[in-house]
């Protein structure tokens, strides 16, 4: 008889999904019982476990070999299995095991739910940010930008070409926005694992709205597409580093909508 | 260039998903901010980590729901530098526990001779490294710490 204890239930946060509170030592004694378990989350057509393990004392390599075993199952059904609540020694001890290139890991049920949103169900998150219309904050913009994509799972690259998007279209809004209203530029972000949308929204300077449609229509097709021509040069690089771009002018504000692929 | 002064704040807000995923991209734009207003590096730093502390608190303890966000609204005057953190509210159990956690941190700081715990150090290096902070709990719960720092080169 085993020493480990596994309580399965549903998740406060999400209830269809299930939880493995495991309690005890992870050894080999327990390969049986865990299949036993892992039996009954099958039966009940849950393809997405999260084992909470901060209970657990010890581990050895046949249990963990177990685990692998239960989450690849898991993963051709489209789910997963994935790790919160490790202790840093038991994680080392996961680490010598190879296991952390299998499993997920993640600090609490929280995160492992957002991780199921956006691994599995491939859900969108979205982030608003409100700067005032000025070039200073425009650097420190883009690199928030650029930081969510890579803790997104964007490579450098990708996240790089986004951060040069976000630094135009913000640039643009701070020198061609309204200089007497001083409202404050929006700057909305919707990402998923596939693109990221970014729209920018600031107040029109009236005097300046024609100049800036005629600019946005005669855009060119590449930067030196008209040597010696300095204007129109930031919306020719947007277009050139993302996959859709859409501008819209109205009465009182300049709206800039750039979606860009995950290429990598 | 920089109209910035004592009445008139630049205003900047930061709304994101309840996970601790932003936590460190939006920590550092707040100080990376702080930077390029000319706060010295060490104040910027410092408002970091207060930063990292509340939005980590309002993720662990306020946020909990599907969907839930979390939201900081900045204010940068010449001589300091205000934020509050906005949650959506967390059960009743983690409300007393931040406002006993507030409570126990202003008495250890008055007796630095207690005993030391890890959990709840978070807001006691937050009070000690701000001159004011405030916590009120709002309809349905909703939880607003507020924080000030003076600039100390002023």
């Amino acid at each position: 008889m085993p020493d480990l204890k596994i309580q399965r239930k549903p998740l406060d946060l999400r209830p269809d999904l299930t939880m493995w509170k495991i309690e005890g030592p992870l050894d080999a004694e327990s390969i049986g019982y865990i299949h036993r378990e892992f039996d009954s989350v099958l039966e009940s057509k849950q393809n997405f476990l999260v084992a909470e393990m901060s209970g657990v004392t010890q581990v050895s390599s046949a249990a963990i070999g177990q685990l692998m075993g239960c989450r690849q199952l898991l993963v051709e059904r489209g789910g997963d299995l994935v790790i919160t609540g490790v202790s840093l020694d038991i994680k080392s001890k996961l680490s010598a095991m190879g296991a952390t290139k299998i499993f997920k890991f993640y600090n609490e049920l929280r995160t492992a739910v957002n991780a199921y949103h956006w691994e599995v169900e491939r859900k969108s998150e979205m982030v608003w940010m409100s700067f005032p219309p000025e070039l200073q904050f425009v650097p420190p913009v883009r690199q928030m930008v650029s930081r969510i994509a890579r803790q997104k799972g964007y490579t450098n690259r990708d996240s790089f070409r986004i951060e040069t998007i976000v630094d135009e279209v913000c640039n643009n809004a701070v020198e061609h926005g309204s200089e007497r209203l001083k409202k404050n530029i929006d700057l909305n972000i919707k990402i998923d694992r596939e693109k990221i949308e970014l729209e920018v929204i600031n107040a029109s300077d009236p005097d300046k709205i024609d100049a800036l449609r005629a600019l946005s229509t005669s855009m060119p097709k590449t930067p030196d597409a008209k040597l010696g021509q300095k204007r129109g040069r930031g919306l020719a690089l947007i277009k050139m580093l993302s996959n859709k771009l859409d501008i819209n002018f109205s009465g009182d504000g300049t709206s800039v909508h750039v979606t860009k692929l995950r290429e990598e | 260039m920089f109209s910035m002064d004592t009445q008139t704040p630049y205003v900047f807000k930061v709304k994101f998903p309840s996970d601790l995923d932003y936590v460190s991209p939006v920590r550092k734009f707040v100080a990376e901010t702080l930077a390029v207003n000319k706060f010295s590096p060490k104040f910027a730093y410092r408002s970091e980590v207060i930063v990292d502390e509340i939005c980590h608190n309002a993720i662990i303890h306020g946020s909990r729901t599907v969907d839930a966000t979390v939201e900081i609204e900045c204010k940068v005057f010449s001589d300091r530098f205000e934020f509050q953190v906005n949650d959506q509210g967390g059960k009743r159990d983690d409300i007393e526990r931040l406002k006993h956690a507030m409570k126990k941190s202003d008495a250890r700081l008055a007796d630095a001779s207690q005993e030391k715990e890890s959990r709840g150090l978070g807001l006691e290096i937050v009070r000690l490294l701000s001159e004011e902070i405030k916590m009120e709990v709002g309809e349905d719960n909703m939880t607003t710490v507020r924080v000030v720092r003076k600039r100390e080169d002023a």
